[in-house]
């Protein structure tokens, strides 16, 4: 009697549409990774396995989950990426992990999203949603404000594979929230393990093209001392003419002559970039040569530090010359820090002031060709020099001297005459006999079949 | 003590920021970086400055009738206008319909574009004096040049089909040579310029020695 009680029963549980339900459910589970077909309400537990433990549903994720699940059927579950590793990069800062994996070879998912968690058991936090099946690498930064919030010794990281539409329901169900976005995501597709990652930071980088370039550096320091060393103890340092240099002083004297002041435009970039600083510092040799010749100089800057920096300079120069009475504040003007408004301004300073000698020394752009016409049509003496090789060709055509790429960093050294100062340069110069060596060496081997010099030279890029 | 003070400065702060470019480790670049932003934070001081330093120059030349006044006028009427505008347009300044951006969309993009358009003009007159066959140099630019840009527009290909070839060896060749040694030498000659005021070897800057 119990025996048929129990019989239909069973046959009874059978029949009910819950356990008819819960059959194909089960089934997708055991066959995730042949990615089967899932619901909403599909909790599974093969996704718990795999996702951590500690993804409940935020309050309202549920409801949302609920509005898409008219369609969810459509949405079938690709199996997971394998092979999820989290490095620390070589010589790091240690605010970056490496994240690479493997895609299933048969399947492709149509988005991989990483999280990750401070330990394995979450919250997790999205990092990225939408990376491209082709994309099976991610670099993340560990911590905005390490400084504030610190950094951990371990992160731990989950991959997962979003089916396709999965991301079109999240949209559809209003998730915009990124908590709920991810817990949604996580709940309705297959994930990596949680791995954990050790963001390592190193105090030194000892990879070839930092040496190389440590050892350029010390090496062009050494050679500076040395040289400056031979030229205390009275050795002659020789330097060749550079005719753009020696027009400088021409142009003053030119100006002097003419009764006319001499225009000085240090280029139109920031105080930090080095052509700047080099313009700067021949400022200083120029404006004392021109206090010497008891002419006037015009200064237009485009950045007001420049500005500021460029009148203490002038200062100093006229201060030097001993004539500081000579110097006036208003000559050196800031124009605009807007590149064509700034070059208006010192168009209309040449034409207007009219003065005799135009010197562009720093880095330019496109106003370049503008203002050496304007000095052009105003019939003065131009000298131009830029490290900008694009800007070269405008000044070589519009101006009478152009020093080009590195005369422009020898000028301040050869208007002073200080053997220090001269003896650097030939520092430089034995570094560029150095590298026309490689060049030489590098293409004869190259030619031969041997390419250690490329070789050595392009880890040097890395 | 005028030079001293401002040489370690320059020493210190110079081998800090050299050290950036070999220490990657985090805790070193809240260093960097503070430094950096300190470096922006004098630079905006400095627009305040900028401001003081065209009124200045451009005021007293108005007040006392100087040649050309006129102009000056305008700036500062310019620069006052748009000071105004700016600041009564506040945080929405750049929204549609506020004058700072009727100010900027038709009055500073115009005069800007027309600034950069007279470049075109400025091309055609230098490359004129440039191309004028006077000595061995001038020629041989002259030569390169016209067959580059004959061999960069459609009718050079039905010239000659080795034209386009030309150009791009003359191009991909001599050019690039030029420029790599320019840049060798500009970079060299930047890592001198950069140890000579960090060393404090060059210090012209602080009125010489």
């Amino acid at each position: 009697m119990t025996a048929r009680w129990l019989t239909l029963l069973f046959l009874l549980a059978l029949a009910s549409p819950a356990f008819a339900d819960s059959a194909p459910s089960d089934a997708a589970n055991s066959d995730d990774d042949d990615s089967s077909v899932i619901g909403v309400g599909n909790d599974s537990a093969g996704d718990d396995d795999d996702s951590a433990a500690g993804l409940e549903a935020p309050p309202g994720l549920m409801e949302a989950a609920a509005v898409a699940e008219g369609s969810m059927a459509d949405v079938v579950k690709v199996p997971a990426p394998t092979e999820l590793t989290v490095t620390a990069p070589k010589h790091n800062s240690g605010l970056n992990l490496d994240l690479s994996w493997t895609p299933h070879p048969d399947v492709e998912a149509a988005r991989f999203t990483v999280a990750r968690a401070e330990s394995p058991d979450g919250p997790w936090e999205m990092r990225v949603e939408d990376l491209t099946p082709d994309i099976t690498t991610y670099t993340d930064k560990v911590a905005e404000d390490p400084l504030n919030k610190g950094v951990r010794d371990q992160y731990y990281y989950r991959v997962l594979a979003l089916p396709r539409g999965l991301r079109a329901q999240a949209d559809e169900a209003n998730l915009t929230k990124p908590a709920d976005r991810f817990a949604f995501l996580d709940a309705h597709a297959n994930s990596t393990p949680a791995i954990a990652g050790e963001p390592k930071g190193v105090w030194l980088n000892t990879s070839v093209g930092f040496l190389l370039m440590a050892l350029i550096v010390l090496t062009v320091g050494g050679l500076m001392f040395w040289f400056t060393d031979r030229a205390r103890k009275g050795k002659e340092v020789f330097i060749r003419r550079i005719p753009g240099i020696d027009a400088i002083e021409e142009g003053i004297g030119r100006a002097t002559e003419m009764g006319k002041p001499v225009l000085y435009v240090p280029g139109i970039d920031e105080l930090q970039d080095i052509q700047t600083i080099a313009s700067v510092l021949i400022l200083g040799e120029v404006s004392k040569k021109v206090a010497e010749y008891q002419s006037d100089i015009i200064v237009t800057c485009c950045i007001p530090l420049v500005r500021e920096v460029a009148d203490e300079v002038v200062k100093a120069g006229y201060y030097q010359a001993g004539y500081p009475d000579a110097y006036r504040s208003t000559n050196t003007r800031f124009i605009s820090s807007e590149q064509f408004a700034f070059c208006a301004g010192t168009n209309g300073i040449i034409l207007r002031e009219k003065p005799a000698t135009n010197i562009y020394l720093g880095r330019f752009f496109a106003e370049s060709l503008i203002l050496a016409e304007t000095g052009f049509v105003n019939k003065s003496i131009q000298i131009a020099g830029t490290a900008e090789a694009t800007q070269l060709p405008f000044f070589i055509a519009a101006c009478d001297y152009t020093l080009i790429g590195e005369e422009l960093f020898a000028v301040s050294a050869y208007l002073s005459g200080d053997p220090r100062l001269v003896s650097s340069l030939k520092a430089s110069d034995w570094i560029k006999v150095f590298c026309v060596a490689s060049i030489i060496v590098g293409t004869l081997a190259g030619s031969f079949g041997m390419d250690f010099v490329v070789q050595l030279f392009t880890a040097a890029g890395h | 003590m005028r030079t001293t003070i401002p040489l370690v400065i320059t020493f210190v702060v110079g081998l800090i920021m050299l050290g950036e470019a070999f220490i990657p480790h985090w805790m070193y670049r809240i260093v960097t970086e503070n430094i950096l932003e300190w470096g922006v934070i004098l630079a905006a001081a400095a627009f305040v400055l900028g401001l003081i330093n065209l009124i200045q120059v451009n005021l007293p030349k108005v007040l006392a009738r100087e040649p050309e006044w006129g102009y000056k006028l305008v700036m500062l009427v310019a620069l006052v206008a748009t000071l105004v505008v700016g600041f009564m347009g506040g945080g929405d300044r750049l929204s549609n319909g506020q004058a700072y951006k009727w100010v900027f969309d038709f009055v500073f993009v115009p005069l800007n574009a027309t600034m950069f358009a007279l470049l075109a003009f400025y091309i055609a007159s230098a490359a004129f004096r440039a191309f004028r066959a006077r000595n061995m140099e001038a020629t041989v630019l002259l030569v390169a040049a016209v067959v580059v840009m004959i061999g960069r527009v459609p009718i050079g290909e039905q010239i000659s089909e080795r034209l386009p070839q030309i150009v791009n060896w003359l191009m991909e060749v001599p050019n690039t040579a030029a420029r790599r040694a320019i840049f060798i030498g500009a970079a060299l000659g930047a890592v001198a310029t950069g140890l000579r005021i960090i060393l404090g070897i060059e210090r012209s800057h602080l009125g010489g020695d």
